[in-house]
């Protein structure tokens, strides 16, 4: 049985290497965080983490935190433009619109937002208006202003509606930021709540992605990712091999 | 009056529909001395603006809301084009925006951006219109400017500049900083017209110097002038007002003015600003659709010696006989030439020639570029163009969006029907979205536009206006039809009945188009069909695209390709080529797997944020899609698409969920693909009401 052009993008993501170095990947009812320093490129694996769901014809919430709407609109856009340019997935971009249409943006005003606001309104969305999101992506939420109990009260939810809830975590600490054990000081008071916490490092001219705790496990690994600097796609990193 | 271009500024006041441009209108016409005595706006919460201002009109004969109004501002002359604020009238946005050089932006010192400023900016951004903002109602209880100001560049996206800063706030709004001169402004006597000019008060000081610094540092990246200056220490407020003009010509910088014009604040430095950093007509470029060539582009200028171009952009009836509103952008209307409708390729010779004031008109013989002037007696549609005999120049787009909903209307008595008549007559020619038909079946009267509130307006501007009165239908949406899959056809229709035989053959193929509603191609080689068959052919298949067989709407978006065919050399005809070709049609148009298509909106709710659970309610029920949601504190907006089927009462909908809190704005996006069980229903409907047609 040959292949759609669709299942042939999702077998072949990179992200299927992230899912197999997470027991099969972050699960429902799950907290994930990708944590970095700012401007190493959260956002752009959020998106694509959401942009691989969106493929897998799930619904996705992606809650940002003081970034312009239209902002991320064009994210998504130039994400599955990028997907779509491999070669004979052309055809994928058609669909982009159908798949769009199971993503909603949810924007809040940082200091204006309490966790409790803002799940209370993502409640809503999925509850109210019958929005079946199974992945919700939270990009910009400080950690520093919002504690491990709200986190907390986020996973509270994830339980209760069955989500996938992935964070990014920018990190704004001097060096030097992660442990012996890499944990980033900053989060070091949140390790109950995460189940899988990903931290992204700039080695040389490339973003790395060290798998830190893997559902309650701490276990450092280096995930054989990177990002890549043009498309902002997470890629495999292989190896230099000689021939 | 003033003839130099220099000294002329065209703008349009653009604003929120609450926050308060009817008020700020009647305060610019009393200060230009236009009226001698401000009448207040009933209800001064602003509510039910728009209607207020007609009856103003109403009451006192001016034109206050109308196509344009000329005052004078020390020796500068300022026309004020009235810019529709709903976006339902698309075609009266776009022309307004087309007339305009410049505008003001209007915000609400508490509300600040709202769904309604959003798209009134986009359509700014669409036209390349420069603009400076007022923030109005600072006297309001809740009143924050500066935030609005940051606002402007947050939500907006613009580069914007405090120029101004209030001297207290709410009931304790005394008067304003000028960050240019550096002086106190207050604003005495009954009415607020005597400026008076102090030192800053000791306490803005430091604020003061502070917010001119951002000024300072804003302007000077559109002036090396300036820069040099400010370094040498020897800044005049020349060289920064002109800085700031650059920034707002290029649309790279909004400086911000505050005031509030119900207590009479802050108006005269807004007229000075539209003087200072708004352009005149000659800096403006306009451009121009040449018809004769290829659809390029023609850059005209600002010479009154050269050949004219004017645009008609609105029709009215007054009191003084029909008037067409014009506005001249290149060369000059003079009284007694000749020039020519591009669109009829009428000519008319210039007959009494206007201009127009609040409450007057003056007699002119001559109009040059940037002018806005009436003319009496003349035929045309609004929107049309015209030029010198020799130029074929279109200011406005040919393109006019079809409608998407219709609106049955029963005149209630034989008097009103001959009023109905004339009232949609006149309707028709101001706006080329509005449409009307007799539907031969029914025998209604059918009305068209492009949204509830569009056909309402309507219905009420003809009680109003024409005193004919009529009853309506429910609203009806304009679906349509199109073919999903290709399919060959080959078609032969023969008749030979008595008298002459009909005898003709079409082969070919029927296929999806992307984009647009009807691409006819002959491949038909070596004379299979006779050349002038042809079009007969395309005629035929145009006729049957009309009413489509799943559900009796226009057919769109399909390509015809006729590669073959048969003729005879006596019964083959013009009317059997269009016989073959609906019947090729109809044969296989069912294989084409064709589907129904509906009008989606665009809609942006707006309100508090403890009910932003029952407005993703109204959407998911209403078959729509949430786009985005954002939530600023206590204030929330959801953007959605929403088939305007569902769409029918949601403002009743929406004020009782929501306590009258909550609003909402939409307008067309797209047809989009009816969910199979909704296209099933319409299916068996058409059926049903085909099948009691063919009983009677």
């Amino acid at each position: 049985m040959t292949l759609t052009v669709k299942e042939e993008l999702i077998k072949r993501s990179p992200l299927r290497v992230l899912e197999k170095s997470i027991s099969g990947g972050l699960g429902r009812g799950n907290i994930g965080v990708l944590a970095s320093r700012k401007g190493v490129g959260k956002t752009a694996c959020l998106v694509h983490i959401a942009a691989d769901k969106l493929l897998q014809d799930q619904h996705v919430i992606h809650v940002s935190y003081a970034s312009r709407v239209d902002h991320i609109v064009t994210w998504y856009e130039n994400i599955f433009k990028e997907i779509a340019k491999k070669p004979k997935m052309h055809a994928a971009l058609d669909e982009f619109d159908d798949l769009i249409r199971h993503r909603v943006i949810m924007n809040f005003k940082q200091d204006g937002a309490k966790t409790q606001q803002v799940l209370r309104s993502l409640e809503a969305m999925i509850v109210h208006g019958n929005f079946r999101a199974q992945t919700v992506i939270v990009d910009g939420l400080d950690f520093a202003l919002a504690g491990p109990d709200d986190l907390l009260k986020f996973k509270e939810l994830a339980g209760r509606l069955g989500l996938e809830i992935w964070f990014s975590a920018s990190l704004k600490k001097e060096d030097p930021q992660f442990d012996e054990r890499g944990i980033p000081y900053e989060l070091a008071g949140y390790l109950d709540v995460i189940d899988v916490l990903i931290s992204l490092q700039h080695h040389g001219d490339h973003v790395h992605f060290n798998l830190v705790q893997d559902h309650g496990r701490l276990a450092p690994k280096d995930l054989q990712l990177k990002l890549d600097p043009t498309t902002l796609l997470i890629a495999k990193d292989v190896p230099v091999r000689a021939r | 009056m003033t003839t130099d271009i220099a000294r002329m500024r065209n703008i349009g006041i653009s604003a929120h529909i609450d926050s308060g441009k009817t008020t700020l209108t009647e305060r610019i016409l009393f200060y230009c001395k236009k009226i001698h005595k401000i009448h207040e706006v009933k209800g001064k919460d602003g509510i039910g603006a728009t209607m207020d201002s007609m009856d103003l009109e109403r009451e006192r004969g001016i034109t206050i809301a109308s196509a344009t109004t000329n005052v004078e501002w020390g020796d500068h002359s300022i026309n004020i084009i009235d810019t529709p604020g709903h976006v339902d009238f698309t075609i009266e946005v776009e022309r307004s925006l087309r007339v305009l050089d410049s505008a003001i932006l209007v915000l609400c010192s508490v509300g600040g951006i709202q769904s309604q400023t959003i798209t009134v900016d986009r359509q700014l951004r669409r036209y390349n219109v420069p603009f400076i903002a007022f923030v109005n109602k600072a006297d309001r209880v809740g009143a924050n400017p500066l935030k609005v100001r940051d606002q402007i560049s947050e939500k907006l996206g613009h580069q914007s500049v405090l120029m101004q800063i209030p001297i207290g706030l709410e009931g304790a709004f005394l008067g304003l900083v000028d960050l240019v001169a550096m002086k106190a402004l207050y604003f005495d006597g009954p009415e607020g017209e005597v400026v008076r000019v102090e030192p800053i008060p000791a306490e803005l000081a430091a604020e003061a110097a502070a917010k001119r610094e951002e000024l300072l540092d804003a302007a000077s990246l559109f002036s090396d002038e300036l820069t040099e200056a400010l370094l040498e220490g020897r800044a005049t407020e020349d060289l920064v007002r002109a800085a700031v003009r650059k920034g707002v010509l290029a649309r790279k910088l909004v400086p911000v003015f505050i005031g509030s014009a119900y207590r009479n604040k802050g108006i005269q430095p807004l007229l000075d600003a539209v003087v200072h950093y708004l352009p005149d007509p000659a800096e403006v470029e306009n451009r121009a659709v040449d018809l004769d060539g290829e659809g390029e582009e023609r850059v005209l200028s600002a010479d009154p010696a050269a050949k004219t171009v004017a645009l008609a952009f609105k029709l009215e009836e007054g009191p003084y006989g029909q008037l067409t509103y014009v506005r001249v952008y290149q060369g000059s209307l003079r009284k007694g030439e000749e020039i020519v409708n591009t669109r009829s390729g009428q000519k008319i010779k210039v007959g009494r020639l206007v201009r127009m004031h609040a409450d007057t008109m003056a007699e002119i013989t001559e109009a040059g570029p940037g002018d806005i002037v009436a003319l009496f007696g003349v035929e045309c549609a609004s929107g049309d163009t015209f030029c010198s005999p020799g130029l074929n120049l279109a200011m406005t787009s040919i393109y006019v969006p079809e409608p998407v909903i219709s609106l049955a209307i029963e005149p209630i008595d034989k008097a009103a029907a001959d009023r109905v008549a004339k009232a949609l007559n006149r309707f028709t020619k101001e706006d080329p979205t509005f449409r009307t038909h007799v539907d031969t079946e029914s025998n209604q009267t059918i009305i068209q536009g492009m949204g509830e509130l569009h056909l309402d307006v309507y219905v009420e501007r003809m009680k109003r206006e024409y005193r004919a009165e009529v009853r309506t239908g429910m609203p009806q949406v304009a679906y349509r039809e199109a073919v999903s899959q290709a399919v060959d056809f080959d078609y032969t229709h023969k008749k030979q009945t008595g008298g002459a035989g009909q005898y003709s053959r079409v082969i070919g193929r029927l296929e999806p188009l992307a984009k647009g509603v009807f691409e006819f191609a002959n491949e038909v080689r070596g004379g299979r069909i006779p050349r002038e068959f042809i079009p007969s052919c395309e005629k035929g298949f145009r006729a049957a695209l009309r009413k489509g067989p799943l559900i009796g709407f226009p057919v769109t978006g399909v390509r015809v390709v006729l590669n073959d065919g048969q003729y005879h050399p006596v019964d083959s005809s013009d009317i059997a080529f269009q016989m073959a070709s609906q019947g090729a049609f109809r044969q296989v148009y069912m294989k084409a797997k064709p589907q129904v298509l509906e009008p989606v909106m665009k809609v942006s709710v707006e309100g508090p944020t403890e009910f932003a659970g029952n407005v993703f309610a109204t959407i998911s029920q209403r078959r729509g899609v949430i786009v985005s949601s954002v939530e600023d504190g206590t204030f929330s907006r959801v953007d959605a698409e929403v088939p305007l089927a569902e769409m029918f009462g949601y403002s009743t909908v929406l004020r009782s969920l929501t306590q009258g809190k909550a609003e909402f704005t939409m307008e067309f996006l797209k047809y989009g693909r009816v969910p199979p069980h909704i296209a099933e229903m319409l299916t068996e409907q058409h059926l049903e009401a085909e099948r009691k047609k063919s009983q009677r």
